[in-house]
C-alpha cells in the first residue's frame, strides 16, 4: 500500500459504543466507550479503582468480548453490535496482538525462561529453527539474555515481569497492551520495565499500558482517563503535568522528598541517649536473620522505635523489610540477636551460645493481643461470609464479651468509611474496599503496636486516603506503628522518622550480577550423565527399576539393587551426602519400619527376648533387608527428581501419555495442566505461609484451644487459599489466552528428544537388572 | 454461556441461591455477560478449565504434602488433599475430579510408588461418586450424600489397598494386615474421613460466594 501522508493511518484498534457489564446489566462497567488507536501509538489509560481500564484493556487486547457495541482490531471486525463476537476474527487478531498483566507470577507457565519464552511461538505453529531466534531477539529486548536457562519463578519482580513481555514479543506482536505491568514492582524494577517500553514504542510497536503512576505517563502520545466506565478526557501529555495533587502538594519545598536524596539508614542513630526517657515500644538488638537457603538477609540490625512512634522503612525489594516486620511479629524466628516489642520478649539473645530464646505461648498469645500485622495484599487474608464476620474475627480470639466485638467491628469498620458493607461478603467487594476490610480485621483487635507491610501499595487516590486518615487518628491516639512504603511522600506525610532499610546486597550487587550469569550457564555446561538421559526414557527406567525393588528378598538381589543405585547416584554427580539429607525424613520413617520387621517376625533363631517381645535372626534379616530396599526406592526416585527440571518431567509425561490420545483422551491439555502445577506449587505455598502468619497474627490458632475455635481458625487459612487459587486461575487463563493457546491446536516444540546411545546403555542397564532380579 | 460457568453456576445456586445476585436474568438473555470470544474460552478444555484444574492439582499437591499424624501410629498420617479433590468435583464436575485426584499425586510416584497409587485409588473413590452424586442431586443435601458414599468407598478401598500394599512394605501375612483392620485401619480412616467432610461443609458456603463472584 503506498504511502499517503493525507490519508489518516490505519488504526491499530477501533471500539465504538462499547458496553460492559459484569452483572448482567445492573451496572456498566464501560458505558458508551468509543476510542481509536492509531498504529505505533502510546497509550496510557489512567483512573481510579473500578473505572473500567482493566476492563477497557482486556477488550483491545481481544481476550473478552463486549455486552454491545464494535471492535476492530488489526483490521479485523472481531465484534459487531448484530454479529456478535466473531471468534475466527479474534482469533487472527489475538495473534498480533501481546498482554502483559499486573501480576508476573500469573503469566509464567514453566521454571525455565527460554522455554517460558517458547511457549507462545509453539502455540502459534512456528517451525523449531525460528523459535530459536525469537526467543534470543526477543531476550536481548528485555535484557534478559544471559538467563535463557534460569527459572523465572525465582527471579525478582522486575525481571519477571520483563520475562512476560518478552514472552509477548516472541509472538511478533504489532499492539502491546500493559495492564499495571509496575503496581507490584519497586522504583529499580518500574524503571526496568519503563525503559523497555520506551525501547518498543521506538521501535514502532503500538502500546495501550494502563496505570496509576503519573510519571509513567511522560512518554505517552495520548493520556485517556477514564471514571464509572466512561472516558471522561483524553489528554497530551505536554499540556499537564498529572501529578496527583497529595504529592506535588507535598513535594514542595521538601528536598528529602526527592527520589534521589539519602535516607538515614535504619540503625544507625539506633541507641540515641534520648531513647533512656521512656521505654521503647519496640527494642531490636543485633539482630541477624539468615534464610533457609543460606543468604543473610539481616545483618547486625539495632534499633528503637519510641512509644507513640511513627517508623517509615523503605528501601529495595528483597532487602529484608518484609523480613523484618514478621520478626517484631513473632512470626519467624531471627539467627541471633534480641526483639523486645511492647515489653514482650519476642526473642532474646542468650549471652553464652548466642542462639536467641524465644517466646513462651504464654507470651507469644499476649503479644498476639497487643501487636496488630497488616501483612502485604491483606485483601488476601479475607475468609467469612460477611465483612462483619472477619472484622470480629481477631476480636473473638481475644475472648471479649460479644457487645464488645460488636463495638470494635463497627469502631474500625467506620475509621474507614466502610461501616455500610458490613453485611456484604468480603468476595464481592472491590480489590481497594477488600483492602480496607481486611485492614479494619487488624484495627478491630485494638493493637498498640502495629507493623504494617505496603498498606496502601496498587491502591487508588481515594483508596490511600482513607488508609493515611486511619494511620492519622492511630497516631493521634498513641499507637506505635512501622510501615512498610515505597512512596516518599507518602512516607513523609505519615511517620515522624523515615528510614531506609540497610541492604546487605547493595555492596555486592555487581558481583552477584556476574555470578547470577555464571549460575545460569553453570547447569548447562555440568550437566551429569543422568541429566542429559531422555526423559522419557530415564523416566520409565527409573520407575521400572523402582517397582522392581520391591521384589528384592534375598541379600544377593539387594546387592544387584545397590550396585545399580550407587552407579546412578555416580552417574548423576550427586553428593551422597546432600541427597540423604533431601530424604531424611523419609528415612526416618523407615528406621520405624524396621523396628515394626524387627518384631512382628517371628520365626528363626531367638537373639534377644522381653516378655512376649522377641528378636530373632530372621527377624534382623528382614528388618535390614526391608528397610534397604525401600532405602533404595527412595534414593533412585530422589536422584530422578534432583536431575530432572520440572519441564523435562513434563515433556516426559506427555510423551508417554501420548498414546493414550488415540482413545481420545486430550493429553496435550492434561499436560499442559501438569507442568502449570508443578510451576504454581512454590507459589500456593508461599501464599499459604503468608495467610497462615497472618490469621496467628489476629489471635487464630489450629493447635490450641475449643474444637469449634480450632475448626474456625483452619476455615479461616483454608478459605483465602482457595480464594488465592481460583485468583491466580483467573489470571493464568487470561495468560494462555494471550498466548494463544486452544484445545487442540498443532503445536510445535522447542525441546525436541532425539534418544541416543547413552539412553540405549541406560536402558540395556536397567533391563540387565530387571534381569538379575528376577533370575537370581 | 460457557460450559465452566454453566457448571459453576448450578453449583452457585443450589448451595447460596443469594449469592448468585443477578443471575436469574442471566438465564432471560444469555447473551449478555457472557463475555466469550469465542475461541478457547469455552467448553470442556478451555483455557480458564485449563487454568482451573492446574491450580486445583498444584493445590492438591502442596496440601498433600501437609502432613499430620491423628491417631498415634505414626505411618498414618491424615493430609488435607482430599477436601482440594472433593471441591474439585463438586465445583467442575466428575472429569475435574478425576484430573485432580490422579494428577495431585504424581509428585509422590518418585519417593513412594505403591503409597501413591493408593492414595490416588482412595481420592477417586471419594471424588468421583461424590460428584457424580454431587450432579445428580444439585443441593446441600446432594452434596451430603455424596461425600457419605464417597467416604464409605474411600474407606473400604483404603483398607483393601491396605491389605495389599502393607506386605510390599513390612514382612506381614494378609492374616496379620487384616487383623490391623478393627484396631487400627479402619478408625484412622473413619476419622480422615470425618475431618474431610467437616471441613467441606464449612468452607462451602463461602467457597460459592467465591466462585459466583469468579463466573
Amino acid at each position: 500500500m503506498p504511502d499517503n501522508p493525507h490519508e489518516a493511518p490505519t488504526p491499530a484498534a477501533k471500539l465504538s459504543h462499547i458496553r460492559f457489564s459484569y452483572d448482567h446489566g445492573a451496572t456498566w462497567a464501560l458505558d458508551d466507550v468509543s476510542l481509536t488507536i492509531n498504529s505505533g501509538e502510546r497509550i496510557c489509560l489512567i483512573g481510579p479503582n473500578g473505572s473500567g481500564k482493566s476492563t477497557l484493556a482486556k477488550l483491545i487486547a481481544g481476550l473478552s468480548a463486549p455486552d454491545d457495541g464494535s471492535i476492530i482490531l488489526l483490521n479485523h471486525a472481531v465484534y459487531t453490535a448484530q454479529g456478535g463476537p466473531n471468534a475466527s476474527e479474534y482469533r487472527a487478531a489475538r495473534r498480533g496482538i501481546g498482554m502483559v498483566l499486573q501480576n508476573p507470577e500469573d503469566q509464567l507457565v514453566t521454571t525455565v525462561l527460554e522455554d517460558d519464552v517458547a511457549f507462545g511461538p509453539e502455540n502459534l505453529g512456528i517451525v523449531h529453527a525460528q523459535i530459536g531466534e525469537r526467543i534470543t531477539s526477543s531476550l536481548a529486548a528485555v535484557g534478559l539474555d544471559s538467563h535463557r536457562g534460569s527459572d523465572p519463578t525465582r527471579m525478582s519482580g522486575g525481571q519477571q515481569q520483563r520475562a512476560a513481555i518478552a514472552g509477548m514479543l516472541a509472538m511478533n506482536p504489532a499492539m502491546l497492551v500493559l495492564d499495571e505491568p509496575t503496581a507490584m514492582l519497586d522504583a529499580t524494577a518500574r524503571a526496568e520495565v519503563m525503559t523497555v517500553l520506551d525501547a518498543l514504542h521506538a521501535q514502532g510497536t503500538t502500546i495501550v499500558h494502563v496505570t496509576h503512576h503519573p510519571d509513567e505517563t511522560v512518554n505517552a502520545d495520548r493520556i485517556v482517563h477514564m471514571e464509572h466506565g466512561r472516558i471522561v478526557r483524553i489528554a497530551d501529555p505536554y499540556d499537564q503535568p498529572c501529578l496527583e495533587p497529595t504529592v506535588s502538594a507535598a513535594m514542595a519545598g521538601n528536598t528529602a522528598l526527592l527520589p534521589g536524596a539519602d535516607l538515614p539508614l535504619l540503625g544507625e542513630q539506633a541507641l540515641q541517649a534520648d531513647d533512656t526517657h521512656s521505654t521503647p515500644a519496640i527494642r531490636v538488638e543485633h539482630l541477624r536473620y539468615r534464610y533457609g537457603s543460606g543468604r543473610t538477609v539481616i545483618r547486625d540490625l539495632s534499633f528503637h522505635v519510641a512509644q507513640g512512634e511513627t517508623l517509615a522503612i523503605m528501601g529495595a525489594n528483597g532487602s529484608g523489610k518484609s523480613t523484618l516486620a514478621k520478626l517484631l511479629c513473632a512470626l519467624g524466628k531471627p539467627s541471633a540477636g534480641s526483639i523486645e516489642v511492647d515489653g514482650i520478649p519476642v526473642a532474646s539473645a542468650n549471652k553464652h551460645s548466642g542462639k536467641p530464646r524465644f517466646a513462651s505461648r504464654k507470651q507469644l498469645a499476649q503479644l498476639r493481643r497487643s501487636v496488630g500485622y497488616v501483612m502485604q495484599h491483606p485483601e488476601h487474608q479475607l475468609f467469612a461470609d460477611t465483612v462483619a464476620e472477619d472484622v470480629a474475627y481477631g476480636p473473638r480470639n481475644q475472648h471479649v464479651t460479644e457487645t464488645e466485638v460488636a463495638e470494635r467491628v463497627q469502631t474500625a469498620l467506620e475509621a474507614l468509611h466502610i461501616a455500610h458493607l458490613a453485611d456484604r461478603s468480603p468476595f464481592d467487594l472491590s480489590g481497594g474496599q477488600q483492602r480496607l476490610v481486611a485492614i479494619a480485621g487488624v484495627v478491630a483487635c485494638n493493637p498498640s503496636v502495629l507493623v504494617m507491610d505496603e498498606p496502601t501499595a496498587s491502591l487508588d487516590v481515594r483508596a490511600k486516603a482513607r488508609i493515611h486518615e486511619l494511620i492519622r487518628a492511630l497516631r493521634a491516639k498513641g499507637v506505635t506503628m512501622v510501615m512498610i512504603t515505597h512512596d516518599r511522600a507518602e512516607a513523609f506525610a505519615l511517620a515522624d522518622r523515615v528510614v531506609q532499610m540497610p541492604d546487605e546486597h547493595e555492596t555486592t550487587r555487581e558481583t552477584s550480577q556476574s555470578n547470577q550469569v555464571a549460575a545460569t550457564t553453570q547447569p548447562m555446561r555440568h550437566r551429569s550423565l543422568m541429566h542429559r538421559l531422555d526423559p522419557r526414557v530415564k523416566m520409565v527406567g527409573i520407575l521400572a527399576a523402582m517397582f522392581t525393588m520391591f521384589a528384592v528378598n534375598t541379600p544377593v538381589q539387594l546387592a544387584v539393587g545397590a550396585a545399580l543405585t550407587l552407579g546412578i547416584i555416580a552417574a548423576a554427580r550427586i553428593n551422597p551426602i546432600r541427597l540423604l539429607q533431601s530424604i531424611h525424613p523419609i528415612l526416618a520413617l523407615l528406621v520405624l519400619m524396621s523396628l515394626t520387621n524387627l518384631i512382628v517376625v517371628r520365626t528363626g533363631t531367638p537373639l534377644v527376648s522381653a516378655g512376649p517381645l522377641s528378636i530373632t535372626a530372621d527377624g534382623v534379616m528382614i528388618a535390614v533387608l526391608y528397610s534397604c530396599r525401600f532405602a533404595l526406592v527412595i534414593i533412585l526416585g530422589a536422584v530422578f527428581l534432583n536431575t530432572t527440571t520440572p519441564t523435562a518431567m513434563t515433556d516426559a509425561f506427555a510423551a508417554l501419555l501420548h498414546p493414550l490420545s488415540r482413545l481420545g483422551v486430550h493429553t496435550q491439555e492434561i499436560a499442559l495442566v501438569m507442568s502449570l502445577a508443578l510451576r504454581f506449587i512454590p507459589t500456593l505455598t508461599g501464599e499459604t505461609t503468608s495467610i497462615i502468619h497472618a490469621q496467628a497474627a489476629r489471635g487464630g490458632s489450629v493447635e490450641t484451644g475449643s474444637l469449634a475455635q480450632r475448626v474456625k481458625a483452619l476455615s479461616a487459612i483454608i478459605v483465602p487459599v482457595f480464594a488465592g487459587t481460583l485468583r491466580h486461575a483467573d489470571n493464568l487463563s487470561l495468560a494462555l489466552d494471550a498466548r494463544c493457546y486452544e484445545e487442540g491446536i498443532t503445536r510445535t516444540h522447542w525441546r525436541v528428544f532425539s534418544p541416543g546411545l547413552r539412553d540405549a546403555v541406560f536402558a540395556v542397564i536397567i533391563a540387565v537388572y530387571i534381569a538379575a532380579i528376577v533370575l537370581l | 454461556m460457557s460450559m465452566s460457568s454453566h457448571i459453576r453456576m448450578q453449583f452457585v445456586r443450589s448451595i447460596a441461591p443469594e449469592a448468585q445476585g443477578a443471575g436469574s436474568s442471566a438465564a432471560a438473555d444469555a447473551k449478555l455477560g457472557s463475555h466469550s470470544t469465542g475461541v478457547a474460552d469455552s467448553g470442556r478444555w478451555s483455557t480458564r478449565r485449563i487454568a482451573m484444574y492446574a491450580l486445583f492439582v498444584a493445590l492438591a499437591m502442596v496440601t498433600s504434602f501437609i502432613e499430620f499424624p491423628i491417631t498415634p501410629v505414626a505411618w498414618l498420617k491424615y493430609d488435607p488433599s482430599g477436601i482440594v479433590c472433593l471441591i474439585a468435583g463438586f465445583a467442575y464436575g466428575p472429569s475435574a475430579a478425576i484430573i485432580v485426584s490422579v494428577l495431585g499425586f504424581v509428585p509422590h510416584m518418585f519417593a513412594d510408588p505403591w503409597g501413591s497409587l493408593m492414595a490416588v485409588l482412595v481420592a477417586l473413590c471419594l471424588s468421583v461418586p461424590a460428584s457424580l452424586i454431587y450432579r445428580k442431586i444439585r443441593s446441600r443435601k446432594g452434596a451430603a450424600l455424596g461425600i457419605v458414599v464417597g467416604a464409605v468407598l474411600a474407606i473400604v478401598a483404603a483398607l483393601l489397598g491396605n491389605l495389599v500394599i502393607t506386605p510390599i512394605y513390612a514382612h506381614m501375612s494378609y492374616a496379620a494386615v487384616a487383623a490391623m483392620i478393627l484396631p487400627i485401619l479402619l478408625p484412622f480412616n473413619l476419622a480422615k474421613m470425618a475431618i474431610h467432610a467437616v471441613v467441606t461443609f464449612l468452607i462451602y458456603k463461602p467457597i460459592s460466594n467465591l466462585l459466583a463472584k469468579q463466573q
